[in-house]
């Protein structure tokens, strides 16, 4: 698998460490209530198919990137810097 | 003030010659680190430009002033081989005795390197002054293309020894092969 | 139809042709008293304890594929006993005491081998964390005995014992731990819960779980609606979108675990060893076959295959623990669909929906539950209570933060398990 780093170009998916579902750039409010925060952190949609998430170029850029990916093919369609995604 | 005497990175591990290949420790006295705050990277380019003759390159490249360096280094980030004033505009940093670098040149160089580097570093793809963050190895290392058969590589200080290792061992396998 | 000594040699001196298929190919009913989706080793043991320990056998197991093809298929097949934490550990200790009667509870060979496990360690530190494991599992009423680097010689005198940066200390050992044979666990027990008058029903696609005022009633199929007042949900590696037809997300991210097999050999490993500072761990099969396996991949998969940087951390550790295994050829490799929950433990558990029963997280450790997560459930289902073993496989504790069971240390959170 290789993903498309926004800065690098084409790498390796060994450059870059995996943070889960893109739902962590959408962090509710600090005063959402319990449910609201135990579903942000715990409970995932988990698509078998299309999703997004998040990894950190981390042998490279060190951005932190969402990345739009399937999840039966492994193919990966495009990335974001997360700097974008979340402003 | 007085000044003091510098010591290298490497120690004794380099110089290094296997056939065609050398591998020497390159000194930056000086290397600070320039991450712009949020919507200041024109002033930040600005003031180094005003500063030390040069701007803020792009994303992958190296510009050159004289023996100063200004230097891409990963997201949001830039690293300079001279002190720059910044005041409100970037966070700047001191990194002299945190990296350590090296030159790797010959005509085989490239060769090495192919060994190492999960990327395309013929002059075709990478030419003089690009500069790229990957590994080497197991290694992040920021690599940049100096001169036609020239490389320099970067490493956090720690990995010195480590990225030493890695090369001799590719040097040593390269000129075993009798090619490329 | 039973096996014995005498039948296996008349079939062998007539040509194996007096063997008959071991379940029944029912087409199904309009309604069961209980129905469980998903016909792997999980949902089989279910659907067996359900009828041989609670009597229920007017129930179904619905297979969207055929039975086995799942991750009872696609494991490195270890069984063992040498869980850490309260909740755990009482379920993977029952776990083993139903694995060791297993082959003469169903009449069938499992091959079953409780040929020892050996999880080395390589620092003070590592040997500390040991010492305390052996003694938990020792005071859980399991076997533990710490090997000293001549102990594990004695046992594993392959191993690099020498080498710079990871020179073995020495090993927990376990000895009632070991392999089996991982479909025949399957076939195994879909067998039991058949000749019991369970209907296993292949090809047969849950599309929808129907409920009526919170209240389940029944489930859609490919075959046809089928109504029951029980259905249990066993479909590890798919329970995300199982679960999101009866409106309920999941504490649970798909990832992939590659395994991988070598050409068969004479026998030479006859153990089960883990490695400590990398993550490997090697069997061999019965057949010869090196069977070998690392970490997860570490991103959300379904794909049931891997990508090769983890093949290669693989091979790095394989070769860093026996060099030998150098001379070995891969011969394939695969990939299963983990449950991973933020705690890397499992849940077994009620729903919001009265009727509507879940089994799922199993994360990496799947195949070893198989019967005490079949007989946790089938109580659960049948009783509407916990079973004593498995009571803390709750799924609200990442919501309270009551009782998370993080063997690794690492804490409940996705990306770290």
């Amino acid at each position: 698998m290789r993903i498309n780093c926004p800065h690098c170009g084409q790498r390796d998916r060994r450059e870059f460490y995996y943070m889960g579902d893109a739902v962590a750039i959408t962090r509710p409010a600090a005063d959402a209530g319990p449910d609201a925060w135990d579903d942000y952190l715990h409970n995932r949609d988990n698509p078998a198919g299309d999703t997004r998430d998040l990894w950190y170029h981390e042998a490279g850029c060190g951005a932190w990137i969402v990345v739009a990916r399937n999840t039966l093919s492994h193919a990966v369609h495009g990335a974001t810097l997360a700097q974008k995604a979340a402003s | 003030m007085a000044r003091l005497i510098a010591l290298g990175a490497f120690g004794d591990l380099l110089p290094l010659q296997t056939g065609d290949v050398t591998c020497t420790e390159l000194t930056h006295e000086t290397l600070f680190s320039i991450a712009p705050y949020r919507g200041q990277h024109k002033p930040v380019s600005a003031a180094i430009k005003s500063q030390l003759g040069l701007s803020l390159p792009a994303v992958g490249r190296r510009t050159i002033a004289g023996d100063v360096i200004c230097q891409w280094i990963g997201h949001d980030a830039w690293i300079v081989s001279a002190p720059v004033m910044l005041d409100g505009l970037a966070a700047v940093t001191d990194q002299s005795d945190g990296y350590a670098a090296l030159e790797i040149a010959g005509a085989g160089g490239e060769a090495v390197l192919a060994r190492l580097v999960p990327l395309d570093l013929r002059v075709s793809a990478f030419k003089i002054n690009h500069t790229a963050r990957s590994l080497l190895g197991h290694l992040p290392v920021s690599i940049t293309r100096t001169g036609a058969q020239a490389f320099e590589v970067m490493v956090m200080r720690s990995m010195a020894a480590s990225l030493v290792h890695d090369l001799q061992e590719a040097m040593a396998g390269l000129a075993a092969r009798g090619s490329a | 139809m039973g096996y014995s000594g005498f039948q296996i040699i008349k079939e062998g001196l007539f040509g194996q042709k007096g063997w008959k298929p071991l379940w029944r190919d029912p087409a199904p009913k309009p309604r069961y008293d209980a129905i469980i989706i998903g016909g792997g080793g999980h949902g089989l043991a279910t659907a067996y304890y359900l009828a041989r320990e609670h009597g229920l056998t007017n129930i179904a197991v619905l297979e969207k594929g055929h039975i086995g093809g799942g991750n009872i298929g696609r494991n490195t097949t270890i069984v063992r006993a040498n869980y850490f934490l309260p909740g755990n550990q009482e379920f993977y200790s029952h776990s083993l005491k139903l694995w060791e009667r297993m082959e003469q509870d169903l009449n069938y060979n499992v091959m079953h081998s409780q040929r020892g496990l050996i999880n080395l360690f390589h620092s003070d530190g590592q040997r500390d964390a040991f010492v305390r494991r052996g003694n938990a599992m020792i005071n859980q009423g399991d076997d533990a005995i710490l090997l000293d680097r001549e102990g594990v010689r004695s046992h594993l005198p392959y191993l690099d014992f020498d080498n710079a940066r990871f020179p073995i200390y020495g090993g927990l050992y376990h000895p009632r731990g070991g392999t089996a044979r991982h479909d025949a666990v399957a076939w195994g027990y879909a067998r039991g819960a058949d000749q019991r008058g369970v209907d296993l029903i292949q090809n047969c696609e849950v599309t929808g779980i129907d409920i009526e005022n919170g209240v389940v009633t029944g489930v859609q199929t490919t075959r046809g609606p089928i109504r029951a007042r029980k259905v249990g949900i066993v479909t590890a590696g798919r329970s995300g979108q199982v679960a999101a037809m009866a409106g309920m997300r999941l504490p649970i991210e798909s990832h992939v675990l590659q395994a991988f097999v070598t050409e068969g050999l004479k026998p030479v490993i006859d153990h089960v060893v883990s490695f400590g500072m990398g993550h490997f761990y090697i069997s061999q099969s019965d057949k010869g076959g090196l069977v070998f396996g690392g970490d997860l991949d570490f991103y959300a998969s379904y794909a049931a295959r891997g990508n090769l940087p983890m093949a290669e951390h693989v091979m790095e550790a394989a070769m860093t623990l026996m060099p030998m295994i150098g001379k070995a050829r891969v011969l394939r490799s695969w990939g299963g669909i983990m449950d991973m929950t933020p705690d890397g433990s499992p849940i077994i558990d009620t729903t919001p929906t009265k009727g509507l029963f879940i089994d799922c997280g199993w994360c990496y450790g799947g195949f070893k539950a198989v019967p005490a997560s079949g007989f946790a459930f089938a109580h659960l289902m049948a009783t509407g209570q916990p079973h004593a073993t498995a009571a803390k496989f709750r799924l609200d504790r990442f919501r309270t933060g009551v009782g998370l069971m993080d063997e690794e240390g690492t804490g409940s959170q996705h990306n770290l398990h």
